[in-house]
């Protein structure tokens, strides 16, 4: 029985305009599938955060210069960074031309050098704040305070999910990245809209999602205890009145019946075959990106992925540690991009990978750290890479200075990186608001520009 | 001066100052009145209408104007509103012959004359129109208006509702049955349902004060406290722990605070009290200090000033004063000053612990963890040189472990004398695996060409030379960067250490050097082992003989001693107090602190005095501000409201945290300014609001639908229905769960708990984090401590069944429910009646009996599955 008939027979006879009036007063069903405000290829977002942030100098924004000048003052009046910093320092990997377009890739990315094509390397980045904290919520959330709403909770307000079965955002982390649940918080929205965070460490699902399966009760009598629960709740419902709250309510026992086998499905990567599974699970990363597939080909709005526990890309005192890191994360990201390619989802999923800011070309040899061979925050450039949905391969779009310190050329901040993101899901992202406390917020506050030189 | 400088102009051309009068006298003004808030600083689109340069310049979208071509010009098209997304201004359109100057003035150049600099937007000027506006007025004290239908009105609130529904021809529902009635204002009061004693004691009192006793027994229990505190403390953003990096910085007593606001509610403290406990508690008259300080626990919890003086105005006042932190308000008159001012305020205090037990107490906790954090230090820095020495020592018998390990990978018996075995254990195991850097390719070249034991104990000697300089070269840095940091003092201290540069071996030589003689290495993400000579300070024991170890044991027998001696830590109150040197700030221009404007005076809201401001002086002013907020008419409007909202679902006024122009105006706005009234002259007592709402009949009504009311009013505003809830919020449903199986700990107050199975405590008790916001509780709409929520929002979704389905909470419960059935009653009929009684506050119908005799006939764990049912069900987990 559909809903609008259901509630006619629950209502006993009234008329259609009493009907509509029904459905007008309560919250409309706020995860139905929605139309951006223009059409858009991207509909989905797996964003891969490498929290702690990751070197531009080191990864996608090389600097000749640093080899030269290694080792010595950066030229030019003093700058003023989070703590003491020292000299210069070269990058201690390679840098070689990549794929059709030549986009120079660090030694430590191989994989995705090879299929850099794919990608718009963004290289002029900058973000307000050179702490953790603020930075992360600025990119996560629009806004260095906490409280406001992530922009998955934006992404999935603005389009609703297509797999009733399944929740519209879900964030991957072994662990929890600094300042933890404040980065995918729904803030003043219904929290239908927050992330739903798995820790990724697990590999069965039942490890995975909380509340999974039921030890004590086979499907046949949550069966029977669903038959029961439907009779009870019409009669409740004919008594005390329809409402389109009340029937979702109780409907939302009928979808988690049905999620319970869909998520044993969608999150158990062991279902793989052999071949695609050992090309991610090489880290927590790696299964993170499988599952990040497997859910958008489900049709879940958004996955993010935190890389790790804390903020593993922070690496203050040895930068050589990134390449540690990439090691984990270079292949999963090859395999990811290979595999929305390879099922079509490519054009329609946009893939966003970046830290809260970059490092310093800098090296940080202030007596906290154990050995002087790390960078410090860089606030004033970093670089992030987005592919997929709509977005122009194979290019770079603006520039750091000689040394990769300060975007110079096109400078792109978070807000335009944030509109940007939106326009390629169909966004006029000062349109989208949402209304709180007598305004409409959006997730770019009063800023940003879309990065049309990056559009496909 | 402006008109001087035309004059002058005028001698060089005539046109010119024509052109510039015309701008003076009609553009600049225009542009100063309707575009000035957003477009000179704000920069908002990044455009600014403040010099020609700027306009010509334009912002975001392209140029503004392109003199001489009006059609072209965006600001001409946003003002006409013909720009597909540019309307201008976003309030109200320009008057036609407005549009027609902006249209004349680009067709003519757009000239913009050019002796002057730009000028800036005029101060923020309140005017006699947004004085005037509703909330900020005196309570008025409407009488209650005549309605038709006399025999309806039980109270007066009733008479200004049906006054309504008269005028618009609706008519109200009926009231609903007893049964709902009492689970209605149980859950309302209480966040519990009612127990079958009260229903069978509501049902069986037919006198007309039935309802009344009911609600009179409910106001005096505990449980009303326990329940509306937590409404307060989502507006109060209530959390057990300050937001930080990786977990919360705990706050060991915030618990203190939210036990001191269940204690307000239930003992109905003056809410103009409990408002200037809030914010001046400390200062306050002697008599009431103790037992009103902990209240600043709602200063306490604040992430900063800044958020002090956004969730005070918020909560208290209902006004959005945290938009005025970098420009004027846009919609409010509440300029950017006034904030700073309230800013001052709490800049002029500081947090402080106050403790609970005497000053002596105190003293002796803080001199004993003094003794025992010297002692600690003590042992570390003894272990630590210890440490060192035995790398020197071990170092020097590198060649003989090399060669030692060499012969046992061979399958030989090496000579052992003069090594210690687990070091050696530890070498066979360093020279299996590849290495990073390249000191140990020459022995590892050599292992590859079967080598003699004369050329292995060569290589050794090598390499053990190597390290003894890098050791050597290692200290040496160490005693360089000891005077870099000015010696132990500032090594310890950590700002000294992050703002001096030091030196350092080179990368590769410190991964050996790590290998050899550091500890562990772990950041996120990557590990090293620790090195071959490094022994822990567990393990560092058995090197040390004779009276080095015996000095290790001693160390250690002081420190516990000293430890078992430490008291557990005092008690105390997150509080503020004025700091030392209160004064007044200024305005951070765009707030931009390093950008400093003119002095922001403390005191209160421009516009919510009679005349201009009083200047603050009693310290940081506080108690000033508190009695000024407390008396106001806008907080008595606030708060009537917000309990309001609660029993009702909405506020008379729905944006309860905004009463100002961007906020909605109130449905009633004479309900309102009664129950305001009432407030004020019940000497502040919330427990007479709840009177007054709740013996109403519009409170008592029925959720059932009626077509032509439908029609009429679909949303509900004029409640000629009573609003149903679908869904409980999360801590209603948990303890109603847990009060129906007999599981509830009722215990009342204390520390916090976090949520697990075996917590069966009230919600209100569980541990609240910022950044570990428990998923179950998050679910379920438990809101982002973060920030200051006036209404939950509430969802639903299919994670909230699978916790019905599956928990092992629901299960867990279901399970002792059917226990306490089986025990208590004798048959299954009996059982099932039960069931509906506790959960349901009511009796099955014959149907709902046969259904479940039905169900539970099937034995097994038929019972379980069907009391589950029975919870997960709408009737249960909603509200009628």
């Amino acid at each position: 029985m559909n809903r609008r008939r259901m509630l006619e027979t629950l209502g006993g006879g009234f008329g259609m305009a009493a009907l509509r009036g029904v459905l007008q007063g309560s919250a409309a069903d706020p995860l139905a599938p929605r139309a951006p405000h223009f059409p858009a290829k991207a509909k989905h977002v797996i964003f891969l955060f490498l929290n702690g942030g990751m070197s531009q100098v080191d990864t996608f924004d090389p600097k000749p210069a640093l080899i030269k000048y290694d080792g010595t003052p950066m030229p030019g009046p003093k700058i003023k960074t989070d703590r003491a910093s020292g000299s210069l320092m070269r990058s201690p990997w390679e840098f070689r031309p990549q794929g059709k377009s030549g986009i120079e890739v660090t030694e430590i990315f191989p994989e995705v050098g090879k299929r850099i094509d794919d990608f718009c390397v963004i290289r002029s980045m900058y973000t307000d704040i050179g702490n953790h904290g603020p930075s992360l919520q600025i990119m996560n959330c629009g806004h260095q305070l906490p409280g406001r709403p992530s922009m998955g909770a934006w992404v999935t307000y603005g389009l609703g999910t297509e797999n009733r079965n399944l929740p519209g955002f879900i964030v991957l982390c072994p662990g929890f990245p600094v300042l933890g649940s404040s980065l995918w918080s729904a803030g003043y929205m219904p929290s239908i809209y927050q992330g739903v965070h798995i820790l990724n460490e697990a590999v069965e699902p039942e490890k995975l999602i909380q509340h999974l399966r039921n030890a004590e009760c086979a499907p046949e009598e949550q069966k029977r205890q669903l038959a029961l629960l439907e009779k009870l709740n019409h009669k409740y419902m004919a008594r005390a009145g329809a409402d389109v709250q009340l029937e979702s309510a109780v409907r939302s026992m009928e979808s988690a019946f049905r999620l319970q086998s869909e998520a044993m499905d969608v999150f158990d990567i062991r279902k793989e075959p052999e071949k695609i599974r050992a090309r991610y699970d090489i880290s927590d990363f790696g299964r993170g990106c499988l599952l990040a597939r497997r859910l958008v080909e489900r049709g879940v709005r958004m996955v993010q992925i935190f890389y790790g526990n804390f903020q593993p890309w922070d690496n203050h005192d040895d930068i050589r540690v990134h390449a540690k890191l990439a090691a984990k994360t270079d292949g999963p990201i090859a395999a990811l991009i290979d595999d929305l390619k390879q099922r079509g989802l490519f054009e329609e999923t946009l893939v966003i990978i970046g830290s809260e800011f970059g490092r310093t070309p800098m090296i940080q040899n202030s007596g906290l750290e154990k050995l002087g061979r790390g960078r410090d925050h860089n606030v004033p450039g970093f670089t992030v890479l987005m592919a997929g949905g709509g977005v122009k391969g194979g290019c770079t779009y603006g520039a750091t200075d000689d040394f990769g310190f300060k975007a110079v050329d096109k400078p792109v901040h978070v807000h335009d990186l944030h509109a940007t993101a939106l326009h390629l899901l169909g966004f006029d992202h000062t349109r989208l608001t949402y209304r709180h406390a007598g305004r409409d917020f959006r997730l770019t506050d009063v800023h940003g520009n879309v990065v049309r030189d990056i559009l496909a | 001066m402006r008109r001087f400088a035309c004059l002058l102009l005028s001698f060089g051309c005539c046109l010119t100052a024509r052109a510039d009068d015309f701008f003076e006298s009609k553009i600049r003004p225009l542009l100063a009145a309707n575009c000035y808030a957003c477009h000179t600083q704000s920069r908002m689109g990044g455009l600014r209408l403040d010099s020609g340069e700027a306009v010509l310049k334009g912002g975001k979208s392209g140029p503004a104007v392109m003199p001489g071509k009006p059609d072209e010009s965006l600001l001409i098209q946003a003002v006409r509103r013909t720009h597909s997304r540019l309307k201008m201004p976003p309030t109200a359109p320009l008057k036609a012959e407005e549009v027609a100057l902006l249209e004349a003035w680009v067709k003519a150049g757009a000239k913009w004359p050019e002796t002057k600099a730009a000028v800036t937007a005029p101060g923020m000027k309140i005017t006699a129109a947004q004085r005037a506006f509703w909330s900020f007025q005196p309570l008025r004290n409407p009488a209650p208006p005549a309605v038709k239908n006399e025999a309806w009105v039980r109270t007066p609130v009733d008479r200004f509702l049906l006054a309504r529904l008269d005028e618009k021809g609706i008519t109200p529902n009926r009231r609903a049955p007893k049964t709902t009635l009492l689970r209605r204002v149980t859950l309302d009061l209480t966040g519990l349902p009612p127990s079958p004693g009260e229903v069978d004691a509501f049902l069986a009192d037919q006198s007309p004060q039935a309802f009344a006793r009911v609600v009179d027994r409910l106001l005096a229990s505990p449980a009303y406290g326990e329940r509306w505190a937590r409404h307060w403390l989502d507006l109060a953003r209530y959390s057990d722990g300050l937001l930080a990096a990786g977990f919360d910085t705990p706050l060991p007593n915030a618990y203190r605070y939210r036990d001191w606001v269940v204690d307000a509610f239930n003992h109905d403290l003056p809410y103009d009290q409990f408002v200037r406990a809030q914010i001046a508690a400390d200062q306050l008259p002697e008599k009431d200090r103790a037992a009103l300080l902990p209240g600043l626990g709602f200063q306490a919890i604040a992430a900063g000033a800044n958020d002090q003086v956004d969730v005070t105005t918020k909560a208290f006042l209902g006004l959005t004063v945290g938009c005025a932190q970098c420009h004027d308000h846009k919609y409010d008159p509440i300029p950017t000053r006034d904030y700073y001012s309230l800013l001052s305020i709490f800049k002029s205090s500081k947090v402080h612990e106050s403790p609970l037990v005497p000053e002596a107490r105190v003293k002796a906790y803080k001199d004993q963890k003094k003794k025992v954090d010297a002692a600690r230090e003590l042992i570390d820095e003894y272990i630590q040189t210890q440490q060192k020495m035995l790398v020197d020592v071990l170092a020097r018998h590198t060649a003989a472990y090399m060669v030692a390990a060499w012969k046992l990978d061979r399958g030989e018996e090496p000579d052992r004398a003069g090594l210690d075995e687990e070091t050696l254990q530890r070498w066979v195991r360093y020279l299996k695996t590849p290495k990073e850097h390249p000191y140990l390719n020459d022995w590892f070249a050599l292992m590859a060409k079967n080598p003699t034991e004369a050329q292995v104990r060569k290589a050794a000697g090598d390499y053990q030379r190597f390290v003894l300089n890098l050791l050597d070269e290692a200290k040496e840095i160490d005693d360089k960067n000891y005077v870099a940091f000015g010696g132990k003092k500032g090594m310890k201290d950590e700002r000294t250490r992050q703002y001096t540069n030091i030196v350092s071996l080179s990368t590769l030589k410190f991964y050996q050097w790590r290998e050899l003689a550091s500890g562990p290495y772990r950041v996120d993400g990557y590990s090293a082992p620790p090195g071959v000579y490094y022994y822990d300070p567990q393990c560092i024991r058995r090197f040390l003989t004779g009276v080095w170890g015996e000095h290790l044991d001693t160390l250690r027998a002081e420190y516990e001693a000293l430890e078992r001696d430490l008291p557990p830590i005092y008690p105390f109150l997150h509080t503020i107090e004025d700091g030392p040197k209160p004064a007044d700030g200024k305005v951070a221009i765009r707030g931009d602190e390093h950008n400093e404007g003119e002095v922001a005076p403390r005191q209160f809201l421009t516009v919510l005095c009679k005349g201009e401001p009083e200047h603050y002086t009693r310290g940081s002013g506080r108690l000033e501000l508190a009695n000024a907020i407390a008396s106001h008419p806008l907080t008595a409007r606030v708060i009537v409201n917000r309990i309001w909202q609660h029993h009702f679902g909405h506020g008379i006024v729905r944006s309860a945290s905004n009463f100002g122009q961007m906020g909605d105006r109130p449905t009633h706005p004479d309900l309102l300014e009664y129950l305001a009234s009432r407030l004020v002259e019940s000497g502040y007592s919330l427990k007479a609001i709840h009177r007054e709402i709740l013996l109403s009949n519009a409170y008592a009504l029925s959720t059932e639908p009626n077509h032509e009311a439908l029609e009429a009013d679909p949303d509900n505003k004029l409640l000629w229905r009573a609003n149903l809830r679908p869904r409980l919020d999360m801590e209603s449903l948990r303890d109603s769960v847990l009060a129906v199986s007999g599981t509830l700990d009722r215990a009342v107050g204390g520390p916090s708990s976090p949520l697990e199975n075996l917590n069966h405590r009230r919600s209100l008790y569980l541990t609240v984090s910022r950044t570990r916001l428990d998923p179950t509780m998050s679910l379920f709409d438990f809101p982002d401590p973060n920030g200051t929520i006036e209404e939950r929002p509430v969802t639903i979704g299919p994670l909230q069944g699978l916790f019905f389905l599956n928990s092992e909470f629901i299960v867990g419960q279901s399970k002792a429910l059917a226990a306490e059935l089986a025990r208590s009653c004798k048959d299954d009929r009996e059982r099932v009646t039960r069931a509906y009684k506790l959960l349901y506050g009511r009796e099955p119908d014959a149907d709902e009996l046969r259904l479940g005799l039905e169900y539970v006939s099937s034995g097994g764990n038929s019972w379980r599955e069907y009391l589950q049912v029975l919870l997960g069900s709408g009737e249960f987990t909603g509200m009628p």
